[in-house]
């Protein structure tokens, strides 16, 4: 009889323990999502994103909302914000979750209308916030994210010349801005020659002799993501130059394949071509380099 | 110019066609039912990433070993040179505490690309960054120099035997050594980020970069004014930068914005590059000075920020006004002691300034529930507000001042660009979208052969997503670009005294042909279409297709680039079976075709361009055209494999191919000294295959082992047989075409702790 009372105090105590467990403020996340459980997210708490709220069940409801129905009924009912990949909440609901931290941290101000944005890329197709260390932040795994998609710039960085990208010592975001800007391409600074000048200050000027289309815009002459042609070029020498240069003498003359590689007239073709002689293309601010010669 | 059929172009609009029609058809569909758009995308990253982000920290430590020396393989990797190399890298963490946190990280310890960065933060209140970043470029170093000498003077040897020709210098050949084309930039920088209330925010960042190594050029003297005698000249670099930026954010959920400071101040050691003059053309005593990048500095500030006005309404906007200037001392017109100088300089320093204005502003509004609407505005202007004077400047460090006709002055070139625009898009069924934009942009120039450019652009797209596995994307852009009356005389009176142009017969005041126009402000057709295929044919797969046709005609234009076309196929496949595999195969064709009109022709009389009747002079003589058509092509073949086996074992590959081929060709007109024969065919061709596999042999310890083949080569008859001496009046660096072929293995444990 004893035994019998026992074992129903017993099992009253353990419901009142379960009812005042189920009744605290703390959700239940962390009962499921253990740390050993099929799909780790433990992770998240040795990261940047781990002390949210305080740390604990309270990180997750930061990111995910209250998510009561899910707390009651996790198999069945979505969290408030799911990122996937089991269930997917509204594209707006789930960035609106990172942005609500993120948009004023600097550089994310103009998401809405980005590029990005437009394509209805959620911030988690590129971010993991679950990993210790998000690997888009590492500049070659996030490289790599952005050719999965952009196929073309995959296929330049791999031509002869190129910027150091597939060397991961220029990261893709060193240049753009995935999170949107107002410059055209997403480009961080006001102008692509501003982009240009963060890394080539020596460019910048103001020269006294200057090269027109070269304080104008870079691109006249050099594409960025990698070229079949020396330095970048989008063409080869002498032509490049012929295209805008046409005055008497050398200048105007064709400069074929007759005699190479010696010859007189392959002064100006070979080596540096034009820029044997004319060799500050990017401006002079010598009192003789009028024609860009000194 | 070979024949354009088009077929691209035709392909995508048959396209757009079928596609649009479809969802025209599709528009009795219930859009409600549709779930909405969603990108295709790649997990590129398949394999479980515990070993990789779930620890607190990890030391990988090594060796590698590259077996030959090299500058391709090694042009920005730090494994240029054979021998071993220390694998090095550091990553360490902690974030357990509530209240702070703190990261460490460091790569490429043993190699001149080592990084490293410390960062230590307290919850979302403060965040503080120290670290460093080393860079190296290493260019053909296969070229050899008989200048030697410290910083920038450069030295012949004392024996050296001159001559009016590269092939009389007698001591050349035993003169000349290798040197190394390297260029290392190490910066360090710091920054900070803190939260000053739930509204505001403040960053700022500090850097100091130095570039140092040894770049190189080229300088001529001049004997006249057509005749240089050139050398190849190695250059010191020594550049100095430092940058600052303050950043104050407000963000109130309804107006968010971003005021920034930035300053840049750049310092070049080297003012000027002197090399003695390997010629005789004023042997003993001449030398040739040129100048270098001048100091600069920029101070710019910028706001950013959008407005919401209503859920349907919002306006972003980001502006900028920057101020570079540019003070550093006048070199003197000649190095030459003994260069007379009748008329000094104009003023002892450039005391140059530009000034660079930004406006990008964009108001977006949605009037109806299917219905996007944007209007933008994009306006920049670069000021170059500087004195303008004369200069009785020197040619290639010559003896004397020419006489006082033939001064230079500089000239202003002042440069503003708007563009306003509107696009519209509406949502239709099939997760479709149709978009379309107008832009008006215009450009005007001062001191140029065109004053004004007025673009139309219009932008159509269309994007539909049928079924949540297949996404389609057309866009086609159409352009055309007015210029004003192109003043092909402009040039030649902004740049010339009147003293030289009154004695000049009004046929012959130009610089440039009048028949040519600068193709960056010419007028111009512009045609592009791009379309992109996604398809997910089953859970696993992923295929992407990527085509871009564009066409510029510079139909205007006579001499000059008168065309110029790109066509570029790409495509990716993904496979992802599980979560330990993942692969991808990616290809593309790459085409740029160009034509280039030029006429061949001398001065004095023969300069003469308006001619019409026999006998012709050159210069309006169409015998004397001549024509290059230039293709530039490249193939990119790749294939990626990450593979883990087995739970203790990472096996990664990935393998890359890319040829490349350049082509000129010529054609001319009549005349019998124009008639230049085709340029050879430059190619290209890289193998690539990278390999590793990493063994956790235990919780804590991997090892890992990494294998790069390298083979690069190329036929380029810029370098291909030519010596220091090959070219009479260019003395180079005789540098060989790459061909290398390199092999890497690397051997290192990762250590890593919970």
């Amino acid at each position: 009889m004893i035994k019998t009372h026992v074992q129903v105090a017993f099992f009253l105590c353990c419901t009142l323990l379960a009812g005042i467990a189920s009744g605290a403020d703390e959700p239940g996340c962390l009962d499921c999502h253990t740390a050993d459980a099929d799909t780790p997210v433990h992770a998240v708490f040795s990261s940047a994103h781990g002390n949210l709220n305080g740390g604990g069940a309270a990180t997750c409801t930061t990111c995910h909302g209250a998510s009561e129905a899910h707390d009651r009924r996790g198999r069945r009912n979505p969290p408030d914000v799911s990122f996937g990949p089991k269930w997917q909440s509204d594209t707006n609901v789930q960035n609106a979750s990172c942005l609500n931290c993120h948009e004023k941290t600097g550089g994310k101000m103009l998401w809405l209308g980005s590029e990005h944005e437009q394509e209805n890329l959620v911030c988690a197709d590129c971010h993991n916030s679950h990993a210790q260390r998000d690997p888009s932040l590492d500049k070659v795994l996030a490289g790599e994210q952005c050719v999965s998609c952009h196929t073309r710039q995959r296929a330049e960085m791999r031509l002869p010349s190129r910027h150091p990208i597939a060397e991961g010592k220029t990261a893709c975001t060193d240049c753009h801005n995935p999170h949107g800007s107002a410059t055209d391409a997403a480009l961080h600074q006001v102008t692509l020659n501003d982009n240009c000048y963060s890394c080539h200050e020596e460019k910048r000027g103001p020269m006294l002799w200057e090269h027109e289309p070269v304080t104008e815009d870079c691109s006249t002459c050099h594409t960025p993501h990698g070229s079949v042609n020396d330095r970048l070029l989008t063409a080869r020498g002498p032509t490049l130059c012929q295209g805008c240069h046409s005055a008497a003498f050398h200048p105007s003359v064709p400069y074929g394949g007759e005699g190479l590689p010696s010859g007189s007239s392959n002064q100006n073709l070979i080596g540096k071509n034009c820029m044997n002689c004319h060799s500050q293309v990017h401006g002079s601010n010598h009192p003789s380099g009028a024609r860009l010669t000194r | 110019m070979k024949h354009r059929t088009h077929i691209p172009f035709q392909l995508t609009a048959i396209s757009a066609m079928v596609l649009i029609t479809g969802s025209v058809v599709a528009q009795t569909e219930a859009p409600e039912a549709e779930s909405p758009y969603a990108p295709l995308l790649v997990e590129t990253r398949p394999l479980n990433t515990r070993w990789q982000t779930d620890y607190a920290g990890g030391v990988q430590l090594g060796a590698g070993y590259t077996s030959d020396d090299n500058y391709m393989f090694g042009q920005y990797n730090g494994l240029h040179e054979s021998g071993t190399t220390v694998i090095g890298n550091l990553r360490w963490q902690d974030f357990s505490e509530s209240e702070s946190y703190w990261r460490a990280s460091i790569s490429d310890l043993g190699l001149d690309t080592r990084e490293g960065e410390l960062l230590w933060g307290r919850s979302d209140k403060l965040r503080i960054k120290l670290g460093f970043d080393s860079q190296i470029q290493v260019r053909n170093n296969t070229g050899e120099t008989p200048f030697g000498g410290s910083d920038s003077a450069l030295q012949l040897p004392t024996n050296w035997e001159t001559g009016n020709t590269t092939s009389d210098f007698g001591q050349l050949e035993a003169s000349l050594y290798r040197f190394d084309r390297e260029l290392e930039r190490d910066t360090l920088f710091a920054g900070v980020e803190a939260k000053l209330s739930d509204n505001w925010r403040i960053d700022s960042s500090l850097s100091y970069e130095e570039k140092q190594g040894t770049s190189d050029t080229a300088g001529a003297m001049y004997v006249d004014a057509s005749a240089g005698d050139a050398a190849f000249l190695p250059m010191p670099i020594d550049y100095r930068t430092t940058e600052f930026d303050v950043g104050l954010i407000y963000g109130n959920g309804k107006l968010n914005m971003e005021g920034r400071l930035d300053y840049s101040d750049f310092d070049n050691k080297d003012d000027v590059l002197v090399w003695q003059n390997p010629y005789s053309s004023r042997y003993p005593d001449s030398a040739g000075g040129m100048g270098l990048a001048p100091d600069n500095d920029q101070l710019r500030g910028r706001i950013t920020g959008q407005y919401i006005i209503t859920p349907t309404a919002r306006f972003q906007f980001d502006g900028s006004y920057g101020v570079a200037n540019q003070d550093q001392d006048y070199l003197d017109y000649s190095i030459n002691p003994a260069a007379s100088i009748v008329e000094p300089l104009p003023r002892d320093s450039f005391d140059g300034e530009a000034t660079t204005g930004t406006l990008n502003a964009k108001l977006w509004f949605r009037p109806l529930n299917k219905l996007d609407i944007e209007a933008f505005y994009k306006g920049r202007e670069r000021d170059y507000d500087n004195p303008r004077d004369g200069y009785r400047y020197i040619r290639g460090d010559g003896l004397s001042q020419p006489r006082e006709a033939l001064t230079v002055y500089n000239t202003s070139h002042h440069f503003i660009s708007q563009t306003t625009g509107l696009e519209a898009t509406y949502r239709m069924p099939k997760r479709s979208r149709l978009t379309m934009e107008y832009a008006y942009e215009n450009i005007e120039r001062e001191n140029t052969a065109v004053e004004e450019t007025k673009e139309d652009r219009v932008t159509v797209g269309y994007r539909i997503q049928p079924t949540p596995e297949f996404t389609t994307r057309i866009e086609f852009l159409y352009g055309n670009r007015n210029a004003s009356t192109y003043q092909w005389d402009q040039r030649y009176y902004a740049l010339l005294d009147t003293q030289l142009i009154n004695a000049t017969p009004d046929n012959q005041r130009y610089i440039n042909h009048p028949e040519l126009s600068q193709y960056y402000m010419s007028n111009r057709v512009q045609e592009r279409g791009k379309l992109d295929l996604g398809w997910l044919p089953t859970e696993h797969w992923n295929l992407i297709f990527n085509l871009l046709v564009q066409n510029d005609d510079y139909d205007k234009t006579y001499t000059g680039l008168r065309y110029a076309y790109w066509e570029r196929y790409h495509f990716s496949a993904s496979y992802n079976p599980s979560a330990e595999v993942s692969a991808t195969f990616y290809g593309g064709f790459d085409q740029f075709d160009s034509e280039l009109m030029g006429r061949s022709f001398r001065g004095g009389n023969e300069k003469n361009a308006f001619e019409i009747y026999p006998p012709l002079p050159q210069a309006s003589d169409p015998s004397r055209d001549w024509r290059t058509d230039t293709s530039d092509e490249s193939v990119t073949v790749g294939a990626n494999l990450n593979w883990q086996p087995t739970d203790k074992l990472d096996l990664e590959a990935d393998y890359s191919f890319v040829d490349t081929q350049s082509d000129q060709k010529f054609r001319s007109y009549g005349a019998a000294d124009v008639s230049p024969e085709n340029l050879p065919s430059i190619d290209t061709t890289l193998h690539h295959f990278v390999a590793s596999g990493t063994w956790h042999m235990r919780e804590d310890l991997s090892l890992k082992l990494d294998y790069q083949y390298y083979r690069y080569s190329s036929d380029d008859w810029a370098l291909q047989g030519v010596q220091a001496n090959t070219i009479d009046k260019v003395l180079t660096f005789g540098a060989r075409n790459p061909n290398e072929k390199i092999h890497y293995v690397g051997v290192s444990a990762i250590y890593r702790w919970q």
